[in-house]
Formats: structure tokens, C-alpha cells, sequence
């Protein structure tokens, strides 16, 4: 057993090394098309595992993530854009000072553009903790809707309808990828730590909870914090991986696919919305010939579809609420028939753990 | 002194008094009985206790301190647990992650220290640890403490919602029908571990119970609810040959057709 658990280190070591290889090589000799997809194949797996901590480990039914990924995209590149350019793109209306002579290092940016997403987490849950179910979820997206349109309103801060140009393209695969592990590695100590158990207790049973002397809405403010903060983290990534940002690319069509993910890779598994994270974005540039051979909104439809199957006959997703080890990996009944095959030996459960 | 006392405690829902001038108080190490036909108003009760309702009228003091209506987290912090007649584990946790929550209200460790693990939280989470491992050996669920809650045979799940409330080291322990659902051998055992863990914890117990059985064995001083009164209360013998119980709660009809 000893020896074997040794062995999972190493492996585990061996592909983080693998992975920091693989980032370096595809940074550098990939094709960019595909660099950008792998760039937000990451933002999405920490868009997905911030939102599984509200919706799937906390179990509080939130809508609101696009507005928490709005108020990040935003803040990084407010403070990333060169001054310079910031005095062209407002050309209707100059950007309030100190704004507009702002330029901060990005990963300042993102932790403030994180920072502010958290506090706007933190107002939104305020007032929404007495609500449940379906309720939270009608009044979290009318938040993000109601962000969504301060955003298009706010002409001296935001440039209004007209976005954001120009954001420098200084989201990489280091930092994307790097954003994600850190995601991870906080997320899973949170969640493995007493207040975690807080966390699942109250998704579990509010009441037995609130009994077992939980103060709900500490527990509940503090799990929307933090995912609006990895939220805003992922939407400023987001933001200076596509150069241009608008109000209108913050809808809730971007809730919803943050929620397909999480939903196919399981609620209350961060593993889960990681792969699904991948599956999903890849699966998205894939179909594009639908867009473009049948009518545009062809992959939504299939999108939609697929989330429906999945919520009617394979509810607990990809991974339910388990996370990713080898021991799972390598005690599976698929994986252990294959090795039987392919070695020509009957197993004896030597792989099993 | 009392452990606790409800002072002429009313509670409207609508039109309809689910409890009507309750009085009670609950000296140091009672095992009391809180009885009465369905509806009576006794998990009413309860829920006031436990600050679930803030009742229309009446106070209600747990060390002379007043808790109406105080959030129920805060009261169970104060030292009063409780189960439910309805079990309310936490169904996708693993029996011992069950105590482990149990015990959070505890920890001094800021979230912050959690999340970065540091030593302070460390030593907290190995406390919590030997500690609930130590309470699930106590009442003999140690060898299924990875098992999930709700993979946990009936009985076993009363078992464990007990032990949870013990965790959150409680002085007054509330319990809601805690034999409901039990055959006459279950109830025994039941009893005689209630009657057990009352000593070693120190507890003030007090219970709602239908088995006549257990609340007769079990009780020291017993309350009898009808329609939100009060109709008797006293040692379990004088109860039990009061009339308007017999009549309100063990039925005239029954005796009647017998």
C-alpha cells in the first residue's frame, strides 16, 4: 500500500512536470487558434469550479456569475489598458480620473479585479440569504442583469455599450493554466477544511445545520465570496484574452454555459468542472460547422440538449460529488478490463488499491 | 436553579394557538417527558426552544439568560442540541464528516488559517478528529464511520443523530421522538442508552415521546399536551391515572370497545 501510494506521487508529479512541459511547448510552437482555445479551456475549468462552490458544494441555486465575471473583466482592464490608448477608446466621454492614468502589473489587476467581484459578491448575498431554490436563483439573475446594466450605463467608467478595446493581450497559457491550479489547490483546502464540511452540511440540510450551530449566513456570504472572487480572477483573464469586452457579452447565456459545465462534470466536484471545462470549450470550437452549415445558434440547441439529457439521466454528471485520484482512476472496472486485455493475464485485482 | 424555563409561552399560526400559556422549567439532570396526542403542539415546543419559532407571547430563559427567539445557531452554541422527529442527518456525509460538522461551531480558526492550513488550524482539526472518533466508539458507530448517513440502517441513524448533538457538547439535550419507528427490543435498548448517556454527558434530557414504555421508564416528571394545554403533569404514575390524560391522550374509545 505504502509503496503504492509512492507510486501516485511520483505519477502525480511526473504529470504536473508533463503539463508544465506541455504549457511551455504550446506557448511557443502551438498554433495560436489553438493556444487561445487550451487559454480558455482554463478560464472556463475557474469560472466552473468558483461556481460549483456556490451552486454545487454550498447548494445555493445562483445565476449571478456573469456579473461576477463582468466586474473582473472589467476592473483588469481598466487598470491594464495602457493610458494612451484608454483616451481613444473614450472618445464620447472621457474616463474618470484617477482611471484613466491607472496601469497596474496584471496579476495586481486580476487580484484587485478578483477583490472587487468579491465585495460585489458579498452585497449580493446580503440580501438573497433568507431566499431559496428557485427564488435565489430568479433574484441572482437579476443581479448580474442589473450589473449588466449599470455596466452599459456607467459611460465615464465602463465606455457604456461601446466596451472595451484594445486590452493588451497579456493572458498567456502560464498565467491562465497557473490561475486555474491556484483556483484548485484554495478551492480543495477550503473545502476539505472544517469550514468546508460547514459549506456541504448546509447543502445538505439547511435546518440540521442552522441546529447543529452552523451560522448560515456567514457560511453562505463567505462561499459567495469566494467563488465571485475566482469568478472575477477568470473574467479579467478572460477579458485580456480577447482584447475587446462588452456589457453584452456578460448575458446570461454566459451563466448558462458556466452552469452546463458544471452540471455535466458533477455538482460538488472541481475535478469534474475541470474536465467538463475542457470537454465542453473543445466540443464548442468542434461544432462550430453547425453555426455555420445549419443556421448560427445551432450549437446552443445542442448545448441545451445535452444539459437536459444529462439533468434527466445522468444527474451526478461526470464525476458526482468525487474527486479525481489515481486509486479511482486505477481501480476503475473499464480500465482494469483493458489492462486484463492488453496484458494477457487474468487479473487478480492487483491494480484494485 | 433551572436550566431552562418557558414563562407562559403562546404560539399563534394563523388563527389556530399551537400552544396556549405553556409553563416549564428544568432543573440540572432531569430526564423530563413532554407527551400528547398528534398536533398537540409538543415539537412546537421544541422549535421555540431551539429559536426555529419566536413565540406570539411568553419568554423563554436557559441559565437565567434570555434566548426568545434568539438565532437557533447561537442557542445551540449556548449548550442546547436537539434531534429531529423526521431524522435530518446529513445524508451524502460520511458518518464521522456527520460529528465532524457537529463540532464546528467550536472552532476558532478564521477561515483564512483554514484554507491555508496552518498549524493553529491543524491541531484544531486533529482535536475534532480524536474527538469525534472517540464519541462515534462511545455509542459503538466507529466501524462504520466512512459508511454515508443515509446507507446507515433506521435504527443507527437515530443512533448517529444523537451523537451529533452530543458533539456540539450540549447541557440540555432536546429529543424528538427519539424511539419513533422502534420494536419493543429497539425501544429497550434505546432507553437503557439514553439513560447512559445522561450520566456520562451530564445532560438535562428532555423528550417527546409516543412509546408509553420508554416515556414511563425513562422520565422522572412527565408534561401532557392537549390541543396547545397543558392537561396534566407530574411523576410518570400520577400521569398515568390522571383522567383527562386518559382520556385526551390514551383515548375513552379504545376502553370503551375493549
Amino acid at each position: 500500500m505504502a509503496a503504492q501510494k509512492n507510486n501516485y506521487r511520483i505519477l502525480t508529479i511526473v504529470s504536473l512536470l508533463l503539463l508544465l512541459v506541455f504549457i511551455g511547448f504550446a506557448e511557443n510552437h502551438l498554433d495560436l487558434y489553438i493556444v487561445r482555445i487550451l487559454n480558455v479551456c482554463a478560464i472556463y475549468a475557474i469560472l466552473g469550479m468558483s461556481m460549483n462552490l456556490i451552486n454545487g458544494f454550498t447548494g445555493l441555486f445562483s445565476l449571478g456569475h456573469a456579473g461576477f465575471m463582468a466586474v473582473g473583466a472589467y476592473t483588469t482592464a481598466l487598470l491594464t489598458i495602457p493610458p494612451a490608448i484608454k483616451a481613444q477608446i473614450f472618445y464620447l466621454a472621457p474616463l474618470i480620473k484617477p482611471l484613466d492614468q491607472m496601469n497596474l502589473p496584471f496579476p495586481v489587476a486580476l487580484f484587485v479585479g478578483g477583490l472587487l467581484a468579491a465585495v460585489v459578491g458579498g452585497l449580493i448575498a446580503a440580501p438573497t440569504l433568507r431566499l431559496k431554490g428557485d427564488y435565489l436563483a430568479i433574484a441572482t439573475l437579476g443581479f448580474a442583469e442589473i450589473i449588466r446594466v449599470v455596466f452599459t450605463n456607467t459611460q465615464t467608467i465602463t465606455n457604456g455599450a461601446l466596451g472595451l478595446k484594445g486590452i493588451p493581450a497579456l493572458t498567456n497559457l502560464w498565467w491562465s493554466f497557473g490561475a486555474a491550479a491556484f483556483t484548485l489547490v484554495v478551492l480543495l483546502s477550503l473545502i476539505n477544511s472544517s469550514y468546508g464540511r460547514a459549506l456541504k452540511a448546509i447543502r445538505e440540510d439547511e435546518i440540521a445545520a442552522e441546529s447543529m450551530g452552523i451560522h448560515l449566513a456567514k457560511h453562505k456570504t463567505l462561499s459567495f465570496v469566494i467563488g465571485a472572487f475566482f469568478a472575477g480572477i477568470g473574467g479579467g483573464l478572460l477579458g485580456n484574452l480577447l482584447g475587446t469586452i462588452d456589457p453584452k457579452m456578460f448575458s446570461f447565456t454566459f451563466t448558462f454555459n458556466i452552469l452546463l459545465i458544471i452540471v455535466l462534470g458533477g455538482m460538488g466536484s472541481f475535478s469534474g468542472s475541470i474536465i467538463s471545462a475542457f470537454i465542453v470549450t473543445i466540443a464548442n470550437e468542434y461544432l462550430r460547422f453547425l453555426d455555420e452549415s445549419i443556421k448560427v445558434g445551432m450549437r446552443s440547441v445542442v448545448f441545451s440538449a445535452l444539459l437536459m439529457f444529462v439533468v434527466l439521466f445522468y444527474r451526478h454528471g461526470l464525476m458526482g460529488a468525487n474527486e479525481f485520484s489515481w486509486e479511482r482512476l486505477f481501480g476503475n472496472k473499464v480500465y482494469q478490463k483493458t489492462l486484463g486485455r492488453w496484458t494477457k493475464r487474468p487479473r487478480k485485482g492487483g491494480y484494485a488499491g | 436553579m433551572s436550566l431552562l424555563k418557558l414563562e407562559d409561552i403562546t404560539m399563534w399560526f394563523g388563527g389556530v394557538a399551537a400552544l396556549k400559556n405553556f409553563n416549564l422549567e428544568l432543573t440540572p439532570g432531569e430526564i423530563v417527558g413532554l407527551i400528547g396526542p398528534n398536533g398537540a403542539g409538543k415539537t412546537t415546543v421544541f422549535n421555540i426552544i431551539t429559536g426555529v419559532y419566536k413565540p406570539s407571547r411568553g419568554q423563554v430563559f436557559f441559565k437565567d439568560q434570555e434566548i426568545t427567539g434568539m438565532r437557533p445557531d447561537l442557542i445551540t452554541k449556548a449548550g442546547i442540541a436537539r434531534t429531529f422527529q423526521n431524522i435530518r442527518l446529513f445524508k451524502g456525509l460520511s458518518v464521522l464528516e456527520n460529528v465532524l460538522i457537529a463540532n464546528h461551531l467550536h472552532l476558532k480558526a478564521n477561515y483564512l488559517t483554514a484554507i491555508l492550513k496552518l498549524p493553529g488550524y491543524w491541531k484544531e482539526e486533529r482535536m475534532m478528529r480524536e474527538k469525534s472518533l472517540a464519541l462515534l466508539e462511545r455509542v459503538g458507530l466507529a466501524d462504520q464511520r466512512d459508511e454515508l448517513a443515509s446507507a446507515l440502517p433506521y435504527g443507527l441513524q437515530r443512533r448517529l443523530e444523537i451523537a451529533r448533538a452530543l458533539a456540539t457538547n450540549p447541557q440540555l439535550l432536546l429529543l424528538d421522538e427519539p424511539a419513533a419507528g422502534m420494536n419493543p427490543k429497539e425501544a429497550d435498548d434505546l432507553t437503557e442508552f439514553i439513560k447512559e448517556i445522561q450520566q456520562e454527558f451530564d445532560l438535562t434530557i428532555f423528550l417527546i415521546e409516543h412509546h408509553m414504555d420508554v416515556v414511563l421508564n425513562i422520565s422522572q416528571r412527565i408534561f401532557v399536551l392537549d390541543y396547545g394545554m397543558t392537561i396534566a403533569k407530574g411523576k410518570p404514575e400520577e400521569v398515568q391515572n390522571n383522567p383527562r390524560v386518559i382520556e385526551a391522550y390514551l383515548g375513552v374509545d379504545e376502553n370503551v370497545e375493549d
